[in-house]
């Protein structure tokens, strides 16, 4: 059977690979396994969402009650919406720590620009998941905050009213925003993850994993090469470890803190009190209040979107901003310790309904 | 009358027409309603349902004066001249088939008639409610007697101490009318069938009901509870001491909504106004607190269990449906409670409690069924746990790397 597959595929070239395949050791290698947790989420919200699918209806009428009936009806249904829900949010979590991570060790350098730029693509695909996933269950909450939460694209000059309306399949949110997000969650933005994961993890297998330049230095200093440990078995078990970990706190969270399903969303009725997105949304949702209805004769929530774009854009860039001196380096890392300084304490402020 | 007297009694009307509407615009207290615009007679007339069937301002004030103007209508005169048309029933035939024609018939029978036929000028007459110039109909929203608008313009005259007190009457009914279940029946919930001033006094034959007819105009609504009561023994009491039916505990203008506590023998409750422990009935009512407090207490307890089972994400149509009879049971309570008794009360509290206690068992069944999953999931989390130690075991013990 083996010299079958050996026969028609190149097994014994990627056996010799994986076994040949070392990945740098050193103080900062713990960093390296926010990558393989965050695919691990990733993994888990295609099969959770797989099966929602089977049962889930997008439709305004029925949105609700086919989220109800998987949790009660559908045998293990709210295991697997419970795990989909807080998997959505670790994911998030994780990919957010793995790209500041990757930031602080300066992993975005040369000849790595493209792993960077696809990785920065894949974060903002994943807040779209939960933008989008957030509406699905048809509830009070999740009604309000995305009726809010696409209100913010109105500011934008000239095009605001139609990105709205494209946003929202029509002046408000209705069963046609339901179906569009619905589209949009289980068919386009999948399609392009599948696409932007493929490469970020091909361009990661072959450039291997970054050195971070303290440690690169070093080594010259010392005139010695970076230590290395084989990725099989020591690093595969450690993947396995963090991916196990993965497991372990979401198998905890569903346990301990089961995600709810609210009340039905009534369009009809008045916004309850305290409507908020999802926790990774709080900090530009409070930094929005803040600003002023107009600075200079111009729209305070236009500066503030276009501040945030502009920070967007920087981040997808950063390889090509950083000229990877010692003191471009460094300003980075403030940039980067101030960036979530600010979004945490807005996600505080927010949570805490300070003003 | 003189035509100096009648000019100025109109103007005097006008006068207390407008300053009440200032009044009211000032921010009297309770709900507001669109005052109605002040406009010139003849842009006003524009709009009026007269104008509109082919009436004009010689129908109603006859041909003009030497000046070009026209001559006012005295007050007296006024629904005596309404009555020309609206109590001709073949005339008011061509325009509305089905229209009443009883107004004027109704309105000499009202105080405001009676009062208006002695002279007495400051009374109200149809131009007071309806406006002069700007009438429409009643079904139209801004008529100012449309159902969510008559409180208010009987409030014009009614809330107003300077006009109530030559009368000897509390301009304090409207308020008290806001603040009643019937208030916020009609203004904050829309429902236009909820009572207004008119429904309990009449309209055009406006009339406080006596004490004696009060049970009857309740009973335009509460048709069961009148019915209870009027076969009980309180309404033979009552009416030997003279006391006016249902006003004894739910008062008249400010009707709140009815509380279990209202019912007992302690210094809050009502009851005790006139009985204590030592009356043949001090039993049937503490019996009769007794259920309330429990069906209550235990729609409430269902209700927040269910909730939570919601909320939740589980399916509790079931006891929600047992609720929903729980409730109905109670609302059967408040009006079997006017039989003063206690045998058809308590078994309707046995259905109230079982209902509940339906719903309660369902809301904790699903609560049981979260915490069966939360075990669960607990032991899955140890195993991944131990699966963890083992790997960290395994991972230690790899040779190490040089």
């Amino acid at each position: 059977m083996r010299s079958w597959f050996t026969a028609r595929l190149p097994l014994a070239e990627l056996e010799a690979a994986i076994r040949h395949k070392t990945v740098p050791q050193h103080r900062h290698s713990i960093w390296y396994y926010l990558g393989g947790m965050t695919l691990f989420f990733f993994l888990v919200q295609v099969v959770t969402g797989i099966l929602l699918l089977l049962y889930y209806r997008p439709s305004s009428a029925e949105a609700y009650d086919s989220v109800q009936f998987i949790m009660t009806r559908v045998p293990f249904g709210w295991l697997v919406r419970s795990i989909h829900s807080w998997s959505a949010n670790l994911m998030v979590g994780a990919a957010f720590a793995h790209l500041f991570s990757v930031l602080f060790l300066k992993a975005y350098r040369r000849p790595r620009e493209v792993v960077w730029i696809s990785g920065v693509m894949l974060l903002f695909l994943s807040l779209g998941f939960g933008f989008t996933g957030y509406l699905l269950p048809w509830n009070e909450v999740a009604f309000f905050a995305t009726r809010v939460g696409t209100d913010i694209a109105g500011a934008v000059p000239y095009a605001g009213d139609t990105i709205v309306r494209l946003l929202r399949g029509g002046p408000d949110v209705t069963g046609a925003t339901l179906t569009r997000f619905y589209g949009v969650h289980v068919a386009v933005l999948p399609a392009i993850t599948t696409a932007l994961l493929g490469l970020h993890l091909l361009l990661v297998q072959y450039h291997g994993m970054s050195v971070p330049p303290s440690v690169e230095e070093r080594a010259k200093r010392e005139n010695r090469p970076v230590p290395t440990m084989p990725f099989v078995p020591h690093f595969a078990l450690r993947d396995l470890f963090g991916w196990t970990v993965a497991l372990a706190l979401l198998a905890g969270l569903s346990a301990f803190l089961p995600w709810e399903l609210g009340h039905k969303a009534d369009p009809f009725a008045s916004a309850p009190a305290g409507i908020a997105p999802e926790w990774y949304f709080l900090w530009t949702f409070q930094a929005l209040k803040y600003m002023p209805a107009h600075v200079l004769g111009i729209d305070g929530e236009l500066i503030a979107i276009g501040a945030m774009s502009l920070g967007a854009m920087a981040l997808v860039l950063l390889p090509f901003i950083d000229r990877n001196t010692a003191r471009s380096r460094t300003i980075v890392t403030w940039a980067a310790i101030a960036a979530i300084a600010f979004m945490t304490t807005m996600t505080v402020l927010a949570l805490t309904g300070g003003h | 009358m003189t035509g100096a007297w009648r000019i100025g009694s109109v103007a005097i009307a006008c006068g207390l027409l407008a300053g009440s509407i200032t009044l009211r615009a000032a921010g009297a207290p309770g709900p507001q309603a669109p005052a109605p615009a002040v406009k010139p007679a003849a842009e006003a007339f524009s709009d009026d349902v007269h104008a509109k069937a082919g009436l004009t301002c010689e129908s109603c004030h006859g041909p003009k004066k030497a000046d070009g103007g026209y001559a006012a209508i005295a007050r007296v005169a006024i629904a005596p001249l309404c009555a020309r048309c609206h109590a001709d029933a073949a005339y008011m035939r061509k325009f509305a088939p089905q229209v009443r024609v009883d107004q004027y018939a109704q309105y000499q029978t009202s105080v405001h008639g009676q009062q208006m036929a002695k002279g007495e000028t400051r009374v109200a007459t149809c131009n007071d409610c309806h406006q002069s110039h700007g009438i429409v109909p009643v079904r139209d929203t801004r008529s100012p007697v449309a159902p969510a608008h008559v409180a208010i313009t009987c409030a014009r005259c009614h809330a107003d101490p300077a006009r109530m007190a030559p009368f000897n009457r509390s301009p304090e009914i409207f308020n008290e009318w806001s603040k009643s279940v019937h208030a916020d029946a009609l203004l904050k919930r829309g429902d236009r069938s909820a009572p207004t001033c008119s429904t309990c006094h009449g309209s055009h034959g406006a009339t406080p009901p006596g004490a004696d007819s009060v049970a009857n105009v309740c009973a335009q609504c509460h048709v069961r509870e009148a019915e209870l009561f009027k076969k009980s023994r309180k309404a033979e009491v009552f009416a030997a001491l003279g006391q006016a039916d249902c006003l004894v505990c739910h008062s008249n203008h400010h009707i709140a909504p009815p509380q279990a506590s209202w019912i007992g023998l302690d210094d809050k409750a009502l009851c005790a106004t006139c009985h204590d422990e030592s009356v043949a009935g001090a039993a049937v009512i503490k019996s009769v607190r007794k259920g309330f407090d429990e069906v209550l207490a235990a729609i409430a307890s269902a209700g927040q269990v269910l909730d939570r089972a919601e909320t939740a994400g589980m399916l509790v149509e079931d006891g929600k449906l047992a609720l929903h009879t729980a409730s109905e049971a109670h609302v059967r309570m408040r009006v079997l409670v006017h039989t003063f008794t206690a045998p058809p009360f308590d078994d309707v509290v046995k259905e109230g409690l079982a209902a509940a206690g339906e719903a309660q068992a369902v809301g904790d069944a699903a609560m049981d069924e979260l915490q069966y999953r939360r075990r669960g999931l607990a032991v899955a989390t140890l195993v991944i746990l131990g699966f963890l130690a083992t790997l960290y075991i395994k991972i230690r013990r790899l040779p190490k790397v040089a």
